[in-house]
């Protein structure tokens, strides 16, 4: 595979229907409380600590509904939840042509109001000053190398009062160079399976919101309890095997077993694991 | 394959084409990371392994990290 296909719109177009499958419909990971629920109820979970430290029981100007950016929103699940849910107004953006389809396909099938999708670069949004109430980033961050142009495209488009909110993949530590070098065919296992992605620790954003004005007052470390959804994945990859090797072919099926495995043993030795930040522009 | 300059400048251009990051204009000194050719971490080991394998050493694992092709030429000239 040409190194191109790990940049986040080629991996997206090509992934998005087997993630389906592995992942599930939410495409992110999962919250597990007791560690027995499905996987579904365990996405959801995260999505509602999501919904929790965004606070959409709010009202925008005038009490009119909020305006939520959803930057990397997938296939659009957790955009359509937050608008029937709490009747929020979303705009969902992804570089993926495929994930934009897909989202306005789903969500048309669902007839879900106040939501559309478009496809622009969370790094480099093209939005106006100001013109949302809530910046949101669900598990899109690590793809997005130029985290500080992200945290600071999702600050200005934030009228005062409103809050960005994000969750993602965190790295807990430095990685010598000495141990990337050593390590090198795992993490390019994970690079052919998850894309060219990149992991910030939760202080390079609380760093980073608090240089674009914002105050970070929620932070949550879910490394714990978000561990057993690899469990969950590998289950799905067994499950689906014939359809995901049909999309992806077998070295990507055998690729993402084999990340799970990796991501797993990074998880359980403290080297990356899982984070929420959400930060409020002052009124 | 030697450790002539000739040799190395081609097997550092050969692994920047592989990856897609060979800038235009490549030269001695442009920067092999940030602001230049963009090497991540992840790359930048695979090219330390790469020259490892053809030319039987290589800087990063001698324990420096060259920021140019310049400087990856001295480590095999010195």
């Amino acid at each position: 595979m040409s190194h191109e296909a790990y940049d986040p719109q080629s991996h997206y177009d090509r992934v998005t229907a087997a993630w389906q499958l592995l992942l599930g419909d939410e495409l992110h990971y999962g919250v597990f409380d007791s560690g027995d629920e499905p996987l579904a109820v365990a996405t959801a979970a995260l999505t509602r600590r999501m919904i929790d430290a965004a606070d959409l029981g709010a009202t925008g100007p005038d009490g009119a509904p909020l305006r939520v950016l959803d930057v990397g929103c997938g296939s659009g699940h957790p955009a359509r939840t937050i608008a029937r849910e709490h009747g929020v107004h979303v705009v969902g953006i992804t570089t993926s042509g495929v994930g934009v389809e897909t989202a306005r396909a789903r969500t048309a099938e669902a007839g879900v109001e106040g939501v559309t999708f478009e496809q622009r670069d969370g790094t480099d949004n093209g939005f106006e000053d100001a013109s949302f109430d809530r910046s949101w980033a669900l598990e899109s961050a690590h793809l997005m190398r130029d985290k500080a142009a992200l945290v600071g495209e999702c600050a200005r488009v934030l009228r005062p009062g409103g809050r960005f909110v994000l969750c993602d993949l965190v790295r807990h530590r430095e990685i010598p160079f000495a141990e990337v070098r050593a390590r090198r065919d795992d993490f390019a296992v994970l690079r052919t399976a998850f894309g060219d992605a990149h992991f910030a620790t939760l202080d390079d954003y609380e760093r980073l919101a608090a240089e674009h004005g914002l105050v970070t007052d929620v932070r949550q470390d879910l490394t714990q309890t978000t561990l057993p959804t690899f469990d969950r994945w590998r289950a799905n990859a067994d499950d689906h095997r014939d359809e995901v090797v049909d999309l992806i072919g077998t070295d990507g099926h055998a690729a993402f077993v084999r990340s799970c495995d990796i991501l797993e043993a990074f998880w359980r030795d403290g080297t990356f694991g899982y984070g929420l930040v959400s930060a409020k522009r002052p009124d | 394959m030697t450790t002539a300059p000739a040799d190395v400048e081609k097997t550092v251009v050969d692994f920047l084409t592989s990856v897609d990051k060979l800038p235009e204009g490549f030269g001695a000194e442009t920067p092999l990371y940030s602001d230049g050719a963009g090497l991540d971490s992840l790359e930048t080991a695979e090219l330390s392994a790469t020259l490892e394998d053809v030319h039987g050493s290589d800087p990063y694992s001698a324990g420096d990290m060259p920021q140019t092709l310049g400087e990856i030429l001295a480590f095999y000239a010195a």
